[in-house]
């Protein structure tokens, strides 16, 4: 098969790839966007109005099959009876990792990528992350800070369409945001008094998610289903789907090739410059070659980062970008799974109508005014206040026709959860290399894994319990429940580094514009080009990131500097 | 799945070019595939335990005013939950706790737990609601058959649209609405 030729390559069609191919078509490149799962058609494929009654199991999923196709993928819970087929079959998409450091790797490899089922909370970051490398040690300081990407938020926001309330945090800057949805009754009760019992220091604010309340862009607000995971058949939240690759399209300059599994960067030596991408078809598995000016790497942190090991040559051994020793390591994700839940004492001749999917957030407050003795950086809080309903059956005492009237008729108190999310700080010793024994259903060499949370990471997760229950006690609950679960690193779904931004080729392996030093026509604006990863939901960041990197790249390409 | 409510709400969209088919098209296949559902038979409980199971879960969720267990198909679907989804350890622990009801009915004066009078069955269901907590045994069984009763009951298409009136489509959300149980 003769090379292809394109203006640009975009490998990867989820939240950062998306972007790149809506800013690089608009800006007039001719651009293909290498996909290597299959297409989607919203029409089949979104299922968010299937009830429970309609699939086999009930909800309850299909374990046996997930248990033999999806052995890591399982243990996300939106890789349920609707949305396992989003989630990629592990037997074709393996790596490893020593047995005493599990990490999940959670995928989704489909025109959309993992932007079909991710959360949907969108949070800036404040300089209180973007210099916290610098002031303590770890890692490389970032080289950029808030006003330098403050305007990318604002552009990207706007874009999106997200709902949020300003409440001029500095941890949290304020961004674009539509109206958000009330805090329910409960909500509201107890902002008004941890407000009170914590001097302000501990908010609960509304969640800020990409989530429409108001008709954007001619995508329709939310109409509050609440399975934002299975799809949208309105395009009321955010996807490359259901927003940046139409955007894309629009422009005819778009090609879209799913079931292209791509191998690695081809460089030339000569002009030090990457010509293009070498792909495998999914299906056919024959290898052919794409060529282009610009390159940018979206495939997820962990897959970008593969393509460039992949990618070794002469001169670089170790793989595309790797001549500071840095490419593969400083690995993060965050830490969760601490936090409690508890029954609140108010609220209960209220209730609410419509079935938001995802309610409130406590915006960091440790680590921010006054120093925390245990650990370094902070976390947040995700939660909401619901009444279970009938849910509460299988734990209610009783049987009979008042306990089934009981369930029907009421809907029991308001529980409050308070789920913590909390900064891993960006280590070494955290890395992804090859793995010289394992290759994938294509034939392309796999990942093995290392990666642990270290004690910052642990103290943390026990603090998140501690204040969770704190919060709750204030508030008068009853049942409180603290928990905390041991789980791996890679679960909270935000991987991020492995090929770093910096100041310093020799400490880094992108610069300021997510260039990779060692070959300046190829961009990595996924996760993987993060030096530390606050405690935010990184998507955002990605998007502003990888807007404000496309329009540099242009310049480039305008002065014929790439 | 209420269509015409899905059509309604789509009809005000279809100006949009990418809407459109989903939901004529979902409906479709959801209705198919209930309909495969219905047929499925028991594979796992034979009939003395079909009975227990059955006698039990239609006493957690009786017929009144509204559809109980049994109308609803409740125990079909622990039967294929205990088929296809349980493990073999799981399935086995819970038909040995089975036995052990009986083996506690047997001593309120009879062998089988179906065969006690209506006074007995809910003293000994009393029993086992504060059993719940067991590992093994009778407990054990009645806590997953409880859980399996309410969640297989209010997750069936009956129950679904004529008691929880579900609804897929809401114009915004609201949080602060009055509300007086029904009890």
């Amino acid at each position: 098969m003769p090379p292809m030729t394109y203006d640009a390559i975009v490998v990867g069609s989820g939240i950062s790839g998306g972007w790149a191919a809506k800013e690089l078509t608009e800006k007039g490149l001719r651009t293909i966007v290498l996909e290597a799962g299959r297409p989607i058609d919203p029409a089949v494929d979104y299922v968010e109005h299937v009830p429970p009654s309609e699939k086999r199991y009930r909800g309850m999923g299909n374990r046996k099959q997930v248990e033999r196709y999806q052995p890591i993928q399982r243990h996300t819970g939106a890789c349920d009876e609707w949305s396992s087929k989003f989630f990629v079959n592990d037997l074709d998409n393996p790596y490893s990792f020593p047995e005493d450091k599990p990490f999940y790797w959670i995928r989704g490899r489909q025109v959309g990528g993992r932007s079909i089922m991710w959360g949907r909370c969108v949070y800036r970051w404040s300089d209180l992350d973007f210099t916290a490398n610098a002031r303590e040690g770890y890692g490389v300081d970032w080289p950029l800070r808030y006003n330098d990407l403050a305007p990318w938020w604002s552009y990207v926001e706007k874009f999106v369409g997200i709902q949020g309330r300003r409440e001029n945090l500095p941890q949290v800057p304020d961004g674009e945001f539509q109206t958000p949805w009330p805090l329910n009754a409960a909500e509201q009760k107890s902002r008004d008094i941890l407000l009170t019992k914590f001097g302000g220091e501990r908010v609960i604010t509304n969640a800020r998610l990409a989530v429409l309340t108001e008709d954007h862009g001619g995508r329709q607000k939310c109409h509050l289903c609440g399975h934002c995971a299975r799809g949208c058949i309105t395009f009321s939240y955010f996807s490359s789907i259901n927003s940046t690759l139409p955007a894309a399209r629009k422009t005819g300059r778009l090609t879209l090739r799913p079931f292209s599994v791509v191998h690695s960067v081809i460089y030339d030596p000569a002009k030090r410059r990457a010509t293009g991408v070498r792909v495998i078809d999914a299906n056919t598995k024959q290898m052919f070659d794409v060529n282009a000016k610009v390159i940018f790497l979206n495939a997820s942190a962990m897959e970008s980062t593969r393509i460039l090991l992949n990618s070794a040559t002469k001169e670089f051994p170790n793989g595309l970008g790797s001549s500071s020793g840095e490419l593969g390591h400083n690995l993060m994700d965050h830490i969760m799974d601490g936090g409690a839940t508890g029954t609140l004492p108010f609220a209960t001749d209220r209730r609410e109508i419509g079935n938001r999917p995802d309610a409130i957030y406590v915006p960091r407050f440790r680590n921010v005014k006054t120093k925390h003795p245990d650990f370094l950086r902070g976390y947040g809080f995700e939660g909401r206040a619901y009444r279970p309903g009938w849910d509460r059956g299988s734990e209610m005492p009783g049987f009979g026709a008042s306990f089934k009237k009981s369930l029907i008729g009421d809907l029991g108190p308001w529980v409050m959860d308070f789920g913590g999310f909390g900064e891993m700080l960006p280590r070494h010793e955290n890395y992804v290399a090859l793995d010289p024994h394992l290759v994938d259903a294509w034939g392309i060499p796999a990942l093995r894994v290392n990666c642990t949370y270290s004690e910052n990471e642990k103290k943390m997760q026990e603090d998140m319990v501690v204040s969770a229950t704190e919060m709750l006690e204030a508030l008068g609950a009853t049942n409180i429940r603290p928990y905390k679960e041991d789980n791996p690193p890679g679960l909270v779904i935000h991987e991020t580094g492995t090929a770093r931004m910096g100041r310093d080729p020799k400490t880094s392996v992108l610069n300021a514009h997510n260039q990779v030093w060692d070959a300046p026509n190829v961009f990595v604006t996924d996760g993987a080009c993060m030096p530390s990863t606050a405690n935010q939901n990184p998507s955002i960041t990605y998007m502003a990131l990888t807007a404000r990197a496309v329009d540099y790249a242009h310049q480039l390409l305008n002065r014929r500097e790439l | 799945m209420r269509r015409r409510e899905v059509v309604q709400f789509l009809g005000a969209a279809l100006a949009l070019p990418f809407i459109p088919r989903g939901a004529e098209a979902a409906m479709k296949l959801g209705a198919e595939l209930h309909l495969r559902l219905d047929d499925v038979p028991f594979s796992t409980l034979n009939r003395d335990q079909q009975a227990l199971v059955t006698s039990i879960a239609e006493m957690i969720i009786p017929e009144t005013d509204t559809p109980g267990a049994t109308s609803v198909k409740v125990p079909e679907f622990i039967d294929l939950i205990l088929t296809e989804r349980a493990t073999d350890d799981e399935r086995t622990v819970f038909l040995a706790g089975l036995r052990d009801i009986d083996v506690r009915a047997s001593a309120l004066g009879s062998n089988r737990f179906v065969d006690l009078s209506t006074a007995k069955k809910v003293e000994l269901m009393t029993t086992l609601d504060g059993a719940r907590g067991d590992t093994a045994g009778a407990g054990l069984a009645f806590a997953r058959l409880k859980a399996l009763t309410v969640y297989g009951y209010f997750t069936s298409q009956r129950v679904e649209q004529e008691i929880l009136k579900m609804q897929m489509f809401f114009n915004g959300y609201q949080g602060n609405v009055p509300f007086t149980p029904a009890v």
